[in-house]
């Protein structure tokens, strides 16, 4: 990916049965999750409310604790490579007080070894921000620039981004997102991101993560899970659609409409195509049941070998 | 621009601050500017107590000795108010500055320093910078802490100047007793426990209100319990402090205060032309003292010790 810096370790972000609870007695946010995310890729982070989404990447900012299980991340735990990490926090808490362009130089501060000072007031004046205004006056698209600023300054090899676009117009989102992605390709940096927007997933991203009930429901590349999948229409049964894995399935004026996971070629009398991302994400969410699909290069090494 | 960028390092004399301690610096801008006017002011009322403050009841005291000090003192009709504005009552008001600010100090660190930055995020927003929680802690601590130590030292010498230049000034009573025997080391320290104590609550209790509401309480009894309690310095507990109460005749001999009051013709009668009055130090100072003020640092010491584990229970290894 990177030809000019050294190479990166191949994996980004590893968990391993990695589980958190906030206080005891309360339901796991996040479940015995186990997954890998090579580095290099831009990877979508989807589930419903209340998935976990949010608790795994502050996770993987070193900001939460496992309650048991582990997580690695660029090689070695969270805390440890903090100065490689950046993390955008969904709420973007910034100093009400600081100006933008303070917030800059706080960054510069307390970055020493890393930052672009450059590249970070750029993203600032692309959204011809005032640099003498108080952080406390800006809007909240505004806000979230200062804090994408803030993070691409460090020239992070993760990126951690939570919710990152939520509160942006579509113009801004979209040069945001233009910027995020030729950084992201031009210094191989890996990018996880949550978001609920699929425009935004399938334009920018090349990997998914599609968390529910604690752990991964589905992770690997966006083309490879399209592939494994299908869209099938005709006339029948859910169960004559055996061997395939029937993730969901409805009757429609035509006969019956499933989306399956193949093994194998499909029947006769089957009309297939290949699902849109938007199809194969709602169909998962609306059957939290289906089984797990992990790609190989997703898995978890087994053991807990890190890498 | 060249030329003035290349000469500019040269120039700089004092390094800047860098790294946490500007971002510390910066962040509590407002606090900093409260502080120093806190001090400025106090100090400056020291200063005025020190030497054109003074002047009226000195010339009293010279003419009619201690009975000269208890007029000015009743000058306005009442005492043991700062509303009197006597020379009596406004020695005493820098102590209770100082007590307020050992207050403000612990609400200021609960509140604003810690629990806010928790609360909204800011500090995780540190955290993700290269920045540990345990570095961050240490710069939230030590930045404020010098600064409260070199504003309180510079306020607590200068109140012992003027102790040592007119606290024959001030009415004998509980009053002296229970100011000197609460100056020195210890009021220095009082404000470091309350900075520890404002900490500890922000950290445990994360959010900006209950953590201001609990550091508060928690200092006004650290506060109660000084001035109350030995080893602290109890205003009923503390050892007598003894003045020496002379008057000086035209030969230059020092003799008992022959209880004239304000009458003339009586301090001609006894040849009296000026007075002497001063307040021993007392033997029990110093071991009062120190004790406390080693109480008060081993408390700060603990609570700080008990803050950096919560900081470290509460977030990521």
């Amino acid at each position: 990916m990177s030809s000019t810096s050294t190479t990166p370790p191949a994996v980004a972000v590893e968990a391993h049965g990695l589980t958190l609870r906030y206080g005891r007695r309360s339901a796991a946010a996040l479940d015995d999750c186990s997954f890998r995310l090579p580095t290099g890729r831009v990877s979508a982070l989807v589930g419903p409310n209340g998935a976990g989404k949010s608790t795994l990447l502050a996770t993987a900012a070193g900001l939460l604790r496992p309650t048991s299980g582990t997580l690695t991340v660029l090689g070695t735990a969270p805390a440890e490579a903090r100065e490689r990490i950046a993390y955008l926090s969904q709420d973007k808490p910034l100093h009400p007080q600081l100006t933008v362009a303070e917030t800059l130089r706080m960054g510069a501060e307390l970055n020493p070894a890393r930052w672009d000072a450059a590249h970070a007031a750029a993203i600032v004046e692309q959204g011809s921000l005032d640099p003498k205004a108080r952080v406390r006056g800006l809007s909240g698209g505004q806000r979230t620039r200062v804090a994408l600023a803030l993070a691409l300054g460090k020239r992070p090899e993760l990126l951690l981004l939570d919710e990152p676009m939520a509160d942006l117009d579509p113009l801004a989102r979209h040069e945001l997102l233009g910027t995020l992605m030729a950084d992201a390709a031009e210094h191989g940096t890996t990018v996880l991101m949550s978001s609920h927007i699929v425009a935004e997933l399938a334009d920018a991203c090349d990997h998914l993560l599609l968390l529910g009930g604690g752990r991964i429901r589905l992770g690997g590349g966006i083309d490879d899970l399209l592939h494994a999948h299908s869209v099938v229409t005709g006339r029948g049964t859910p169960a004559d659609l055996a061997p395939h894995t029937v993730v969901e399935s409805r009757v429609t004026g035509r006969g019956l409409t499933a989306l399956i996971r193949r093994d194998g070629p499909v029947g006769a009398g089957w009309e297939t195509s290949e699902p849109s991302l938007e199809e194969l994400l709602l169909a998962h969410l609306r059957s939290p049941s289906a089984p797990a699909l992990l790609t190989p290069g997703t898995t978890a090494t087994p053991a807990g070998v890190t890498a | 621009m060249s030329a003035t960028a290349l000469a500019a390092p040269a120039r700089r004399a004092l390094p800047r601050p860098r790294g946490l301690v500007w971002t510390v610096l910066r962040l509590h801008r407002t606090a900093l500017w409260i502080w120093t006017g806190f001090v400025v002011l106090t100090a400056g009322l020291l200063l005025w107590l020190y030497g054109p403050g003074a002047g009226s009841t000195q010339e009293k005291l010279d003419t009619l000795g201690y009975s000269g000090v208890h007029e000015a003192a009743w000058s306005s009709g009442i005492t043991s108010s700062y509303l009197s504005g006597t020379y009596n009552d406004l020695f005493y008001a820098p102590s209770s500055l100082l007590d307020i600010a050992s207050f403000a100090v612990a609400v200021f660190a609960g509140g604003a320093l810690i629990a806010r930055e928790l609360e909204t995020g800011t500090a995780q927003l540190a955290w993700t910078q290269s920045v540990t929680p345990a570095r961050w802690l240490a710069a939230k601590l030590a930045v404020p802490a010098l600064i409260v130590t070199a504003g309180t030292s510079l306020l607590v010498v200068l109140y012992e100047l003027l102790w040592s230049a007119h606290s024959n000034l001030l009415m004998a009573g509980i009053g002296p007793r229970a100011l000197r025997f609460s100056l020195g080391p210890a009021t220095v320290a009082a404000p470091l426990l309350g900075l520890a104590v404002g900490a500890l609550a922000g950290l445990v209790l994360r959010r900006t209100l209950p953590a201001l509401a609990v550091a508060g309480v928690a200092q006004f009894l650290v506060n109660a319990f000084r001035a109350n309690s030995w080893p602290f310095q109890g205003h009923y507990q503390q050892p007598e402090l003894s003045v020496r109460s002379r008057a000086i005749t035209s030969t230059g001999a020092e003799i008992r205060d022959p209880g004239c009051y304000a009458d003339r013709a009586c301090l001609d009668r006894h040849d009296v032309v000026g007075f002497t009055r001063e307040y021993l130090p007392s033997p029990d100072y110093w071991p009062r003292q120190l004790l406390e003020t080693g109480v008060l640092l081993a408390a700060t010491a603990v609570l700080v010790a008990v803050a950096f584990g919560v900081l470290k229970r509460r977030s990521a290894p």
